[in-house]
């Protein structure tokens, strides 16, 4: 064994490589084809859940009785959001818990919808009760309120966590979203 | 492939970035992702955007878009859309939403940046010609970084081209900044070296391959490049150039097996065997499925024997005889044991992760020996990305397998709808039949006329109260009495006269203020009557519209469900033909792993046999 055996090991190593190359092209435009056929069926699902859920929400939330209730963040320094609860009515409907990275969605410009339900036209009372921690690492728990008019068609309510720059206190906004 | 390697930490921020510079222009640190959101839906979109919920997202904004809920974010709805589509993995689709959007955009400066992250998206994806075409499309220069980048990028999509000179021509003469200086050099070098040019590119590799490195990324840039021109070097039979050159990879490194095999051959070339030893005794102790590990299982008997050391020759040789049998054997049953669909169920059954898309990673491997084998297989591009497709597949199946069981239920409820109504309606359409809204109507005109008339014809009477009119009615019976001429009821028809004066007297003074109040009334009464006309019409319209929008929904639900089922078939199938091709590759690599270790067995056998031939010769 001498010269001729180093470049067989060489030799050997680059049909190997080669091997390998080959392996790698025809597994790529495999790949393709399937990623192709993936996006299209995709695609097709993301329009068949889209129908599923308009009709789910025509039959369950009908236009003219939907009320709809959203948590949104304009900056939340002084108060990092555990839950919020929410009463209509006197009744309880909601009770969220976030996660952190739904915080972190909020905090982002993200609106989250607590509540989605029916109600008649009229007057209707919701009350909802923030918690988490508040400035100085306290138990924070703050309640807001607002009473609305239901009329035909959906009706948005807001509740927002802001922060009231003057006390660096939060500040909880419930408001007929506009 | 220093971009592929450096593009797994960038591709993450890649289609946030795109909504970024589309969507916001240019970002700060600490500043809030957004705009203000006018449309609650709007943002409820972007709320499952930023927690990496695409589909859920998507679908929001789909169905949001057709509730026409995104009046004041068209715009950026159009663009959000784009850059789910594209976080989702579905790369054709966002192009043509982004192709299509920005052929409407005057800002040439946010079309270049978006068609700069669409050819590094599609580059990622491995469609080479399509990057190219992107990359091909910025008319101005990008800022610096992003032109660096740009241009590192292109020269790798004219080497996987193959079209070393027209890598060559972006990168010559190329100045920027100094991270990128380094990829361009190697890109250059690289292409330089296939095109023949090997002083050239060994100047440049040469360059990268001394850097002052101080991260993984550099580390692994800077070993690669020696790495590179080690083999160069070797290949154009320079041996004494190439070992300085191999010694400079980490030993601890992803390519040091193959530098330590390069050095030893460096070594064994120049004929210094013991030399040699060293790094293929390193190797010999390292992980089998690496092929430079499996080739130093050889050199190292071979070195032996080149030192005539034939009786440790042949004690490696029968070493590594016993090792490859033993790694065959155990091949074959891991293939054995890797059963199509179960090996892709089985990772799957690892992973704990909740988020799709591009970000998801498989966390670890199954709890056996196949984990060896796969890991080799997951380290493969196209295995990861049709595993990720997989579990797309996967996750969508699970989401239509509930809308089955939602659908099914509200099957149930419209069917119970159906039957209420059923009871409820013939007692509703009795109410709705009896009530006479002609005959309302009619008795109302009557009323409105009569009043009208006592008004024109100042009938006082007509408007005066019940007690008057009949106080009225008994005081004018009297006149009608046969005694009422006669003499002695004077007195009585005085009387008479003086009441019948008085009561008329009061309801004329009267007269005015009850006909503006009969008016009112009238009025009013007027007023209701519409009212509950109205609301008669609409209990009517709604009541005949009950059957109307039960069957609508319940055509709906049946149409739906018969694409949901065809939808699910699809899945299936398409999750079948994944399983088979994921299968494929990891079969194929451990085919190819069984190939290399049977012709190194053969090789190691026919030594073997030589030394003793050799041995036998001695003693004879």
């Amino acid at each position: 064994m001498g010269v001729w055996d180093l470049k067989r090991f060489l030799f050997l190593g680059i049909v190997v490589l080669l091997a390998v190359y080959s392996l790698a092209v025809g597994a790529e435009n495999d790949f393709q084809t399937l990623d192709q056929e993936t996006q299209e069926l995709k695609s097709a699902v993301l329009e068949l859940n889209r129908d599923l859920s308009m009709l789910e929400e025509e039959l369950l939330y009908p236009a003219n009785t939907q009320v709809a209730v959203f948590v949104s963040m304009d900056v939340g320094e002084y108060f990092a959001l555990d839950s919020v609860e929410i009463t209509l009515d006197g009744k309880n409907v909601s009770n969220y818990l976030y996660t952190e990275r739904e915080v972190n969605a909020l905090h982002r410009g993200g609106v989250h919808k607590i509540f989605i339900g029916n109600l008649k036209v009229g007057e209707h009372e919701l009350v909802a009760i923030f918690t988490g921690i508040g400035p100085h690492d306290r138990d924070y728990r703050r309640g807001a309120s607002l009473t609305f008019s239901k009329n035909i068609g959906a009706k948005y309510v807001e509740l927002m966590i802001s922060d009231r720059e003057q006390n660096l206190q939060p500040e909880f906004i419930v408001r007929e979203w506009e | 492939m220093p971009t592929i390697f450096f593009m797994r930490s960038l591709v993450k921020v890649v289609p946030a970035a795109i909504l970024m510079v589309v969507l916001c222009g240019p970002a700060t640190a600490g500043q809030k992702d957004g705009f203000k959101v006018n449309d609650p839906h709007y943002g409820e979109v972007l709320f499952n955007f930023y927690q990496q919920e695409y589909f859920t997202a998507l679908t929001d904004l789909l169905v949001s878009r057709d509730f026409n809920r995104l009046i004041h974010h068209q715009a950026e709805a159009a663009l959000l859309e784009g850059g789910l589509l594209l976080s989702w993995g579905q790369h054709e689709e966002a192009d043509q939403i982004f192709e299509r959007l920005l052929s409407n955009t005057d800002d040439q400066a946010v079309r270049d940046r978006t068609w700069f992250y669409l050819g590094k998206v599609r580059y990622q994806r491995g469609y080479v010609d399509a990057a190219e075409q992107a990359f091909l499309n910025i008319r101005q220069p990008l800022p610096l970084e992003l032109d660096a980048e740009r241009l590192n990028l292109l020269a790798r999509v004219y080497i996987d081209q193959e079209r070393y000179s027209a890598a060559a021509a972006v990168l010559s003469g190329w100045e920027g900044p100094e991270i990128w200086l380094n990829y361009a050099r190697y890109n250059l070098g690289v292409a330089l070296v296939r095109m023949g040019q090997l002083e050239a590119g060994a100047e440049l590799l040469s360059q990268v391959g001394t850097i002052w490195a101080y991260d993984e990324e550099q580390l692994a840039l800077r070993d690669r490049a020696n790495l590179a021109l080690g083999f160069a070097y070797l290949q154009a039979g320079l041996e004494g150039n190439a070992k300085p050159i191999l010694q400079r990879v980490r030993l601890n490194g992803p390519f040091s097996n193959k530098a330590l095999l390069g050095a030893g051959w460096a070594d064994s070339a120049n004929n210094d065997y013991h030399k040699a030893l060293a790094p293929w005794q390193e190797l010999n102790r390292r992980e089998l499925l690496d092929s430079a590990v499996q080739e130093s299982l050889l050199a190292v008997p071979y070195a032996f024997s080149q030192l005539d050391a034939e009786p440790q020759a042949a004690e490696y040789y029968a070493r590594a005889l016993n090792i490859f049998d033993a790694e065959i054997v155990r091949l074959d049953v891991a293939m054995d044991d890797m059963g199509n669909g179960q090996l892709i169920t089985d990772l799957l059954d690892q992973d704990q992760s909740s988020a799709g898309g591009w970000y998801w990673q498989l966390a670890s491997l199954p709890n056996d020996d196949r984990a060896r084998y796969l890991y080799f297989a997951i380290a493969d591009h196209n295995f990861h990305e049709g595993l990720k497709s997989y579990r797309d597949l996967m996750s969508l199946g699970e989401h239509l397998d509930v809308w089955q069981t939602k659908l099914s239920t509200y099957h149930d409820m419209l069917n119970t709808r159906k039957n209420a109504y059923s009871k409820r309606l013939p007692i509703l359409n009795e109410r709705i039949a009896e009530f006479d809204v002609v005959e309302m109507q009619a008795s109302y005109e009557d009323l409105q006329q009569r009043t009208t008339a006592a008004r024109n014809e100042h009938d006082v009477l007509a408007l005066a109260t019940a007690s008057e009119q009949e106080q009225w009615r008994r005081i004018s019976l009297l006149e009608d009495n046969i005694t009422w001429s006669q003499q002695e009821s004077a007195a009585l028809r005085e009387k008479q006269s003086i009441l019948k004066g008085l009561l008329l007297w009061n309801m004329e003074r009267e007269f005015n203020i009850r006909a503006w109040h009969q008016d009112k009334q009238i009025e009013k009464l007027g007023e209701e009557i519409n009212k509950t006309v109205r609301n008669f019409t609409s209990i009517d319209t709604t009541v005949g519209g009950i059957p109307e929008t039960v069957f609508e929904f319940d055509s709906r639900i049946a149409f739906l469900q018969l694409n949901l089922d065809q939808m699910k078939r699809k899945l299936q199938l398409a999750k079948e033909r994944h399983a088979t091709y994921l299968y494929g590759l990891v079969v194929g690599e451990m085919q190819a792993q069984r190939k290399r270790l049977v012709s190194y067995r053969a090789q190691a056998r026919f030594a073997l046999a030589s030394i003793y031939d050799r041995l036998s010769m001695k003693g004879q």
